[in-house]
């Protein structure tokens, strides 16, 4: 059996399995460009080692794998995964030119996203590097796809030394490692809320760089006070070591709007043993805002995504005319309403501290 | 004459009338439009109807006591069944007349537990006459359930229930929505998900209440400026992309004047100048009209010249919204009444997957 606790933190980290099959379904059918050719390896990873998980059981994975990837996903769950992917992406291709390709990148809580993959693809030989940060277990989960993969070892300057990872007990998936560092790319098996200002260090970031940290529906698992000391912790280290020091946090979450979408959706996902602490703590745009100027950041960009996906008012939209085009030709949307009603209640939010956080023009567009 | 044996007798004599007064109407409108008839090859009224013998009656109720428990038909059963619904659909009209009072509701999406609270709420049929706006299927659990009972409660009592073809009752949306997964996990076959789909060409495609409301699916179209155009069009077929009947079941009413593109991909939408104008001409008071999820179940447009109204409470079990049906009565006053999803002790929210959201 296993405690309250370690229930909560598998069902936060099988989160993770809903991010990866909403991609999967997404790249299916069309909508990145170019494809995600990274997705597969990370779904034969989840497959080899989620039996030898905390809390699963053989039979347990396969209905857990099943219900997440056997039924296709609506057209509005493909489109709106797109426009979070899309719009993180422009933000953080924004950023890597804005430091002329010399920068960091800090994934919280990345589970299997193949971010880290796109942008080193995209960006070969240039000066970003990639920080992803996860659960041990979930970690090492993602190492095993990568040094499983030659393309995605090349990307990572990794040479091509590839490791079959072959496990068959708990004792031996324990016995994985669950941390991985090149040049280019580094990974870390743990857990974000030991990271208390002294506590864990981070040797291979640069606080000198400057630093982009995504938070892509992960903070939102956290409580409030938990935020606070995980921004405080990478706010000290990059204030202490440098005055000037640009860190810019990119955060993407739902929030709960106080109205019967909201209501709902916490009763929806208690069902499924999951909580949102800052949800209805912070349920609009406004509040949020509030938050991050209060607790010392510039400038808080906020936005949600429906204005990014053109859904409030044209003119706003992150997404071009021809690409918005090209994405509706991918499939029938007969959800107008409720696409937007699911839009609405989640946010992108851009702050930090530097000189290039303050009004960033693609949060305020006028439309 | 059609003798509707179930209904109590007060309620006969008064039926009898409306069917005469409806066949005077029927009379000179099938004079002016045809395709409806043509399909069929009778003429004059189209109020055409084979009395219900005892034992299809006995059958249907046996069948509508099953699905009232929400159990799915058997495959033999809907087969019957929808040979029984096409000998009644196919003698309705496009603009299929109604009588008031009547019942108006908006989509379903096979939450069955909630269309059990819409009888409930709004007085059980063949008491209150309904008036169905399409979508019966795709999003919800329930679509088989819910579409056999609306269409065994349409064979039942044809004159009682009116059930018009939403957007959703075509092959291609079923095949993405849901309702084909559910027939396949329902029957283990793509059989009963055919036997529907082909049922759905024949139903009617607009209701006109009273000569007075217009009710249809979606909304206007720009080739469509009299009613009369409507009775024209060929209904039997699946539902095309394009065209003036795609546009009944898919457009909505907008804000912008005057026609613009839809979003979704299929139909117009249409300013107040348009339902004005369209009203106007045909002498209409209102056009009711459902398609779009609206968070209190109901909602005006255009200075009240289109109503929107949803039925389905807490759509996809996600969306939180109020669902709503609108009655009109003998004077036409109109009278909306709300609801929230259906609270069912026996049902399995348990195993019932949750909703997709973006985690
Ligand atoms: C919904 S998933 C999102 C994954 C990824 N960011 C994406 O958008 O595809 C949430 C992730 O946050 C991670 N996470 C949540 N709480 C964490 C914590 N306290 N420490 C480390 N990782 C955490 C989970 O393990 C999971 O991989």
């Amino acid at each position: 059996m296993i405690s309250p606790l370690q229930r909560h933190d598998k069902l936060v980290r099988a989160t993770d399995l809903d991010a990866l099959s909403c991609r999967f379904n997404a790249n299916q059918r069309g909508y990145f460009i170019p494809p995600d050719k990274y997705i597969p390896e990370m779904i034969r990873s989840y497959q080899k080692h989620l039996p030898f998980c905390q809390g699963y059981t053989n039979l347990s994975v396969n209905r857990t794998l099943r219900a997440a990837f056997q039924e296709p996903k609506l057209p509005l769950i493909n489109r709106g995964t797109y426009f979070r992917t899309k719009s993180i992406d422009i933000v953080l291709d924004d950023f890597i030119s804005q430091h002329e390709n010399k920068c960091q990148i800090v994934s919280l809580g990345s589970g299997s996203d193949t971010r880290a993959f796109r942008t080193l693809e995209k960006y070969p030989d240039s000066g970003v590097i990639y920080h992803e940060i996860d659960f041990p277990e979930s970690t090492k989960i993602k190492r095993a796809a990568i040094v499983n993969n030659s393309e995605i070892m090349k990307l990572i300057k990794s040479g091509d030394l590839i490791e079959n990872v072959a496990v068959s007990s708990r004792e031996e998936f324990e016995s994985l490692k669950s941390d991985f560092h090149t040049s280019v790319y580094h990974l870390y098996g743990l857990d974000l809320r030991k990271l208390t200002s002294s506590s864990v260090e981070f040797p291979h970031v640069d606080p000198t760089l400057p630093t982009i940290i995504i938070s892509e529906c992960v903070l939102c698992y956290l409580t409030p006070e938990e935020n606070v000391q995980i921004l405080s912790y990478w706010t000290d280290m990059f204030t202490s070591s440098c005055p000037t020091a640009t860190m810019a946090f990119l955060i993407y979450e739902p929030m709960s709007l106080n109205d019967s979408f909201g209501k709902t959706m916490v009763k929806n996902l208690s069902g499924r043993g999951i909580t949102l602490p800052t949800f209805e703590k912070f349920p609009d745009l406004d509040s949020r805002k509030q938050f991050y100027t209060g607790f010392g950041f510039n400038n808080a960009n906020v936005t949600d995504l429906s204005v990014i996906g053109g859904y409030e008012k044209e003119g706003q939209s992150w997404i071009t005319k021809e690409e918005f085009n090209r994405i509706s030709s991918l499939e029938l949307v007969d959800e107008v309403e409720e696409i937007k009603l699911l839009l609405r209640h989640y946010c992108l939010i851009f702050t930090g501290i530097g000189q290039n956080i303050r009004n960033v023009n693609l949060f305020n567009k006028d439309g | 004459m059609d003798l509707d044996t179930d209904v109590p007798m007060e309620d006969v004599s008064e039926e009898q009338q409306q069917s005469l007064n409806q066949s005077f109407d029927q009379g000179s409108s099938t004079a002016a439009g045809g395709a409806n008839t043509s399909a069929n090859g009778a003429t004059g009224s189209g109020s055409h109807k084979t009395e219900l013998n005892p034992s299809s009656i006995s059958q249907l109720d046996g069948w509508l006591d099953k699905l009232s428990k929400c159990e799915p038909l058997s495959e033999e059963d809907v087969k019957k069944l929808c040979d029984m619904a096409i000998d009644v659909l196919q003698f309705e009209e496009n603009v299929q007349p109604v009588q008031v009072p009547v019942t108006i509701c908006g989509d379903v999406h096979g939450q069955f537990h909630d269309l059990m609270e819409l009888f409930k709420i709004g007085g059980p049929c063949p008491d209150t006459n309904y008036l169905f706006m399409g979508d019966y299927v795709d999003r919800g659990y329930y679509s088989v359930e819910t579409v056999s009972y609306l269409v065994c409660m349409k064979v039942r009592f044809p004159n009682r229930i009116t059930i018009l073809r939403g957007n959703h009752e075509s092959r291609q949306i079923t095949q993405v929505y849901g309702f084909y997964d559910e027939c396949l996990r329902k029957y283990g076959s793509a059989t009963v998900w055919k036997l529907f789909t082909d049922l759905f060409d024949y139903f009617p495609i607009t209701a006109l209440v009273d000569n007075k409301v217009f009710c249809l699916h979606g909304g206007l179209s720009p080739m469509i400026e009299t009613i009369d155009q409507v009775r024209e069009l060929n209904r039997i077929q699946e539902v095309p992309h394009e065209g003036p009947m795609c546009d009944l079941l898919w457009s909505d009413p907008d804000d912008r004047g005057g026609w613009g593109i839809s979003p979704r991909g299929a139909g117009f939408t249409f300013g107040q100048d348009i339902s004005e104008q369209f009203n106007h001409t045909n002498d209409l008071s209102l056009i009711a009209r459902a398609h779009q999820l609206v968070m209190e179940g109901y909602s005006w447009s255009h200075q009240e010249s289109v109503v929107t109204i949803f039925s389905a409470p807490n759509y996809c079990y996600r969306c939180g919204n109020q669902a709503a049906i609108m009655e009109v009565d003998e004077q036409h006053n109109r009278q909306f009444l709300q609801y929230d999803p259906s609270v069912r002790p026996g049902e399995p929210t348990v195993t019932r997957k949750t909703p997709d959201y973006f985690l």
